[in-house]
This record gives C-alpha cells, structure tokens and sequence, in this order.
C-alpha cells in the first residue's frame, strides 16, 4: 500500500516538474542570450502585433532575447506593483495610464536617463517631439519613453458635407466657422431628437490649449486651472450645447457609444465630424472602406492658438529591481528608433502609432504608410508643435484628471456656470495639495 | 483523551477556515487601523501621521458630500425596499396555481450578477433609445434622460436596488408562513376584516423578519459600491453617484491612498455600528416575538 502510494507520488512530481519544465526550455533555447522580461497591456489584435515586434527584435539579437507578457489592463498596475514590492518585477513594462508622477515619487520606477548613453541622450534631447518629452519627463528626468503618442484631430465626411452643400475642399480655418459648418450638418427627428450631431466642441482638455489656455505652465512648474482662456474655452464649449439644447445633447450623446470599427458613431452616420484619435484611421480603412472623409486638426477659435491640442501616449518604463535593465533599455532603443530610425519605422507601421523621433517619421517604410493612409498625416504633422500638451505632471494626475473632467461635466450640464465650475476645480486642487503636503506625500 | 486535547482536534478541523478568516478577514481588519493613521500608498512602507487622515477628511467636501448621498440613498431605498418587499410577499402567499413559478419569477432578479444587472439598466434607462423612455412615450411622456441628470440618476439607482427586492420578499414568505393560523381564526371570530387582520396580527407577526432586512439593508446601503461605481465609469453625474464606498474605493486603488482610505472606512464602519447599535436599541418598542 504504502509502494503503491509512493509511487503516486513520484508519479504526480514527476508530472509537475515536467509541466514545470515548458518555461525551462523556452529559456534554455536562448542558449547565451540573457532573457528581459517585458509586460504590456495589449490583447486581441495588438498582441499580435506586439509579438512579431517583440519575434524581430529577438532576431536581430545575440545578446538579449525579450520575453513578452500581455497582462490584462485591469489588473496590471496592482500586478506591477505588486511585483515590485515583492522584489520580482519585469525588466520593462509598456504603460499607458497616469503613473509617472507617482510611481517615480515612490521610487518604482528608475530614471531611463541612468540608463541612456550620452549618444542616446543628446539624440533624445535634441530630436525628440516636445510632447514626448512632455510624456515622459518628471522632475528633470525622463521616467517614460513614448513608444506611440496619440493626438486629436477632426473627422469630417465628406457624403454629409455634399448633402449640406458644404465644399469639402473648403473646410473653416476657426472653430466658430467649424461650429458653424455644424449647425448645418445636424439633423433632427419628428420629436425634435438630435439623430445626426454636425460638430460640437466638448472637451476641455483639449480646447483649453486651442484658446491660448492649458492646465500647467512649464515655465513656473504650477496648475494653472481657472485661467481666463480654459474659462473662454469651457463657456464656449458650453455655449453652443446651450444653443443646441442641452437635454437634446444629452439624450443623444447617451445613446451613442465609444464603438470600434462600424459602430463608432462616426462612421455609423450619426457623427458628420468629430474630434477623435488617429486609430481610428485604420480601423476605417478595415471596417468602412468605402467612405468618404478627410482629417483635419481641429481649428482654433479667432485669436486662439494654432497647432494646440492634447496627446498622450504608450510609453516604456523600466522598474526599481529589474533585473535586465541594460537589456530594457535596449529593447526601448530598438522600438523607439533611438538605435535604428528606418527599422523601427516599419514596427510603427505595424500599429499605426505616432513615433517618438521625426527620424522614423520620415524613414521610407513610415512614409510608404502615410501614402497608404493620408489622413494620418494631419496627425503627425501636429507632433512638432510646442503647443500639444499632456497631462501636467504632478503626483496626483488621475485625481487631478477627474477633477477636470468633472468641472467640464459640471458646466456641461448647466450644474455649473463655467467659471464656477473652474473655480471648484481650482478650490478641490488646492485643498488636495493641502492635504498632500500636511501628510508628507508632498515634498 | 484529555478535554484540552479534544478541543484542539476541533480546532484543527476548524482550523481551514479559523487561519482564512484570521488571515484574510481579521488581520486586514486590523492592519486597517493601523493604516487609518499612516501615510501609505499601497507600495512604500506606512509612515505614522497620526489623526491627520481623520484631519483631512472633515474638510475633504467629496467626503461630505459622499456621506450625505449615501445617507439619502439609505433612508430612501431601504425603506422602500421593505415596503415593496412585504407588499410583494403578501400578494404572493395566496394559495393559487402556478404561484411557486411566480414566486420564483420575483426572486430571479436577486441571483442576477449586480454587474449584469446594472449593463441592463444602462441600456433600458436610455433616454433616446431604451425600453422604459418608449414606453413612457406610448402615454405622451417624454422621458427623461435618466443616468445623466443628478436627479434622475439616483432614481435609477433606487430603481435597480428594487429590482433586486425578491431576495427579501422570499425571507417575508417565510415569515408570513411562520405566523400561527390560530391568531387569523381569532381575529375572525372577533370580526376584523382584511385590514385589520393586516394591521394587528400579519404586520406585528413579521416585525422580527422586518427588523432582520432592516438592518442588513441599512448595512448594505451603506456599503453599497458596484452599480453607483458602474454608472459613475459611464459618465453618470458624480453628484448622484458617488457614494461614500465609491470614494473610499476611488482613493484606495485609483489615487493610491490606501492611509486615507482606511480612515474612511472606519469611519463608515463606526457609522454603521452606530445606526445598528440604535436601531437594536429601540426595536423592542416595534418589534413583537413570539406568538
């Protein structure tokens, strides 16, 4: 009984340690390379394009090989922290949220410019795009590489503009002309319903820079939330919800979803322009193929300011303890053209991403991809502009961007007049530092 | 075998769940105070700040203005939660065919996922395309936009915590078939009629099942999270949704302020000792045991 037993038992270990030994030989196959562990937050379809970036980087090299992990977006900023403070975290990881600020404060992330050469750094410092050094940076040092930036620029088709007798060719230069264009692309239903919005303005972080605003100013390092032009920006934006009827906007804004291919609004006919990002170029390419629309930034109003707008982006951050971070740091030089522009221009091809460096812009496999898909162009060319702003880097920027996003809810529904509604933001703002500094979060 | 030695072999087929609770439920109840006075976002070590978490927190005016949402919404929801529920419960204890089914029809709502649920009333509540604004439409009225106006939005939520109302009602039937037939033959003999016999013998019998829900709902109204959360990720109004466990929620695990946060949950958590401490306190005015 007892052999019997035992000999379960070898039998059961022996299973484990074989199932265990998968990963055994995945790393064994490596043979010399030293393995770099890297997470992201992709699924679906771009962790397949993930994987092929990640399979060619593994061919070009005989000294590192990246092993990748797609943890679910939900979960992954507990699992990286939870990593880290448990002294086994990866050696890079691709995020997209507001962590920078804060994880940098806490110390779990190092500062990638430890980590660069001085060829590195000076490339980065003189050829990058302002706002990937806006992404990135906290406190001097650069936290966060952007691998891909995403900017918003405006939608239009062209079959609404034809039906209003509107020239295509011809599309405002200001905001108001935009809005204008607008109120004759709505249409209505028998009850007075919105079915079809032409264009309205709603979204703070982004038209606060178009009218000469903005929620931080570089040069002084503070907030700058109630300023005159984000007030002009949000009782503009409220304004013309006014006009337009806000219970109308809200009934029809409810009934729409975020929607990916066909379903996004836009392209289902209920949206004739919109200010949207520039995935949404490709997965028009696949999913509607057939229609009619051209991008343009979206204007500022008269007297406003040209080439503003909001970014952020997916960027590469190497924790406290990884292990490899000389092999991370090699695998963001790669994807992000630090070391070859050309090669890491067809990886940018593959997502349809915004790179960090005008080098990859115009190497010749990006530039074949804007020929393929011309309306990404007008989202590039918006890149050099000093005037595309992010998230202010302050250690609480998820409060902090809920607390916008909640003063332009607030106005937007008529809860609020505009400037009230910045003043609250500005008092809630305040009131937090305070209550950062009296518990020593701040320094 | 010694008495010291039989309870240690009954502690150790306890002990599955005495080490879960020790180390799932009671330690992080306990390391909760301790954090309730430190400065600690989740991945550096505690540092002691003593009250000022407490401090901060009678000037923060989100948490004001979260602990009177949630009380509003308790004194509103539960109460009627309770009315539907005995009103439900009474309507279906009438000996017919076919009532099991129905009773079951009443009750399935409550098993649903409250995750579920509330995906189903984002889209019957919407104002341009969603069940209930048609069919108020069929009577002339224009419906309103549900989960983004302030008002309306916490109507919805009470809405949805009725729709759950069945897993009461069955605790009601329960009692109802508890109460001793004698007392209605009583009341007969003595001449009171439908209402009376509801009056002085049904209600007064299922006091204690009443007092039971009525201290679970306040318990869990208080704590009430995953629908105001949803509606909140959907853009409702924060003014109507926002209730104090979405914050204490919000600061733990989207601003990392778990030192904070653990001072709100003990003040939630010495709220809710407190009303149930009052409730139990003046039951035995209302509440009738025994036949």
């Amino acid at each position: 009984m007892a052999a019997r037993f035992l000999a379960g038992l070898l039998a059961f270990l022996c299973l484990v340690t074989c199932s265990r030994s998968v990963p055994l030989t995945e790393s064994s196959k490596s043979g010399t390379r030293v393995q770099v562990r890297f997470w992201h937050m992709w699924t679906a379809e771009w962790k397949t394009v993930v994987d092929r970036i990640v399979e060619r980087y593994n061919q070009s090299q005989d000294q590192y090989e990246v092993v990748a992990l797609s943890v679910p977006p939900t979960g992954a900023e507990s699992k990286f922290l939870l990593a880290v403070v448990g002294g086994d975290p990866p050696d890079v990881m691709a995020q997209w949220q507001n962590v920078i600020p804060t994880w940098a404060d806490s110390g779990l992330i190092l500062p990638l410019d430890d980590l660069m050469s001085p060829a590195d750094r000076t490339t980065f410092a003189r050829d990058a795009y302002p706002v990937v050094k806006k992404i990135g940076t906290y406190r001097g040092h650069l936290y966060g590489l952007a691998i891909g930036v995403n900017t918003w620029a405006c939608y239009v088709r062209l079959d609404h503009l034809e039906q209003a007798g509107l020239d295509p060719a011809a599309t405002p230069t200001t905001l108001e002309g935009l809005v204008g264009w607008g109120r004759r692309l709505d249409s209505f239903d028998r009850q007075g319903n919105l079915t079809r919005l032409g264009f309205l303005p709603q979204w703070l972080l982004l038209y606060a820079p178009l009218f000469g605003g903005g929620f931080y100013d570089e040069a002084t390092g503070k907030l700058t939330l109630d300023r005159a032009e984000n007030q002009r920006a949000l009782a503009y934006s409220v304004e013309q919800r006014q006009k337009l009827g806000i219970d109308r906007v809200t009934r029809f804004d409810s009934a729409q979803n975020a929607g990916f291919g066909v379903e996004w609004p836009f392209a289902a006919g209920s949206l004739s322009m919109t200010v949207d990002g520039q995935w949404r170029v490709e997965q028009l390419a696949k999913y509607a193929p057939a229609l009619k629309y051209k991008v343009v930034p979206v204007p500022p109003p008269q007297g406003g300011q040209q080439g503003a707008g909001y970014a952020n982006g997916n960027f590469m951050i190497v924790p406290r303890g990884a292990k490899q971070a000389r092999g991370a740091w090699e695998f963001i030089r790669f994807w992000s053209g630090l070391a070859d522009p050309a090669a890491a221009a067809e990886l940018y091809t593959w997502g349809g991403w915004l790179p960090a460096l005008p080098a990859v812009a115009s190497a010749p496999a990006y530039q074949r991809y804007l020929e393929r898909f011309p309306q990404f162009r007008t989202f590039l060319e918006l890149m050099p502009s000093e005037h595309l702003v992010t998230v202010p880097p302050v250690p609480f920027q998820t409060y902090l961007l809920d607390r916008i996003e909640a003063a332009d809810q607030a106005a937007a529904r008529g809860a609020l007049t505009p400037a009230a509604a910045l003043q609250r933001l500005s008092g809630e703002i305040d009131e937090e530092r305070a209550r950062r500094k009296e518990l020593g979060y701040e320094r | 075998m010694q008495r010291w030695q039989k309870d240690l072999v009954g502690y150790a087929f306890i002990s599955p769940w005495l080490v879960g609770f020790v180390v799932f439920t009671l330690g992080p109840f306990l390391t909760s105070i301790y954090w309730s006075f430190t400065r600690y976002n989740v991945v550096s070590p505690p540092v002691w700040v003593g009250g000022a978490n407490y401090a901060a927190m009678m000037r923060d005016p989100v948490f004001w203005s979260s602990l009177l949402l949630t009380v509003k919404y308790a004194l509103v929801a539960v109460p009627l939660g309770i009315a539907l529920g005995v009103g439900l419960a009474l309507l279906l204890n009438v000996p017919l065919r076919g009532i099991s089914a129905l009773r079951a029809v009443f009750f399935v709502p409550s098993i649903v996922p409250a995750v579920a649920t509330t995906v189903v009333f984002i889209w019957l509540l919407n104002p341009q395309i969603g069940l209930v604004n048609s069919v108020l439409g069929l009577f002339g009225v224009h419906g309103p936009a549900w989960l983004r106006e302030p008002t309306w939005t916490f109507w919805s939520l009470v809405m949805m915590s009725i729709w759950t109302v069945g897993g009461t009602m069955v605790i009601y039937l329960a009692g109802l078939k508890d109460i001793p037939l004698h007392l209605y033959e009583a009341a007969l003999i003595d001449g009171a009629g439908t209402w009376q016999r509801l009056r002085h013998v049904t209600l007064p019998m299922l006091t204690p099942v009443i007092f039971f829900n009525l201290v679970m709902g306040v318990i869990a109204a208080f704590q009430h999270f995953t629908q105001p959360y949803m509606l909140l990720l959907q853009q409702a109004p924060e003014e109507s949704t926002r209730l104090l466990a979405v914050y204490l929620f919000e600061r733990a695990w989207r601003y990392l302020d778990m030192g904070y946060a653990s001072a709100m949950a003990w003040i939630l958590f010495v709220i809710v000792v407190l009303v149930t401490g009052v409730l139990l306190r003046t039951h035995k005015r209302w509440v009738h045991y025994g036949s």
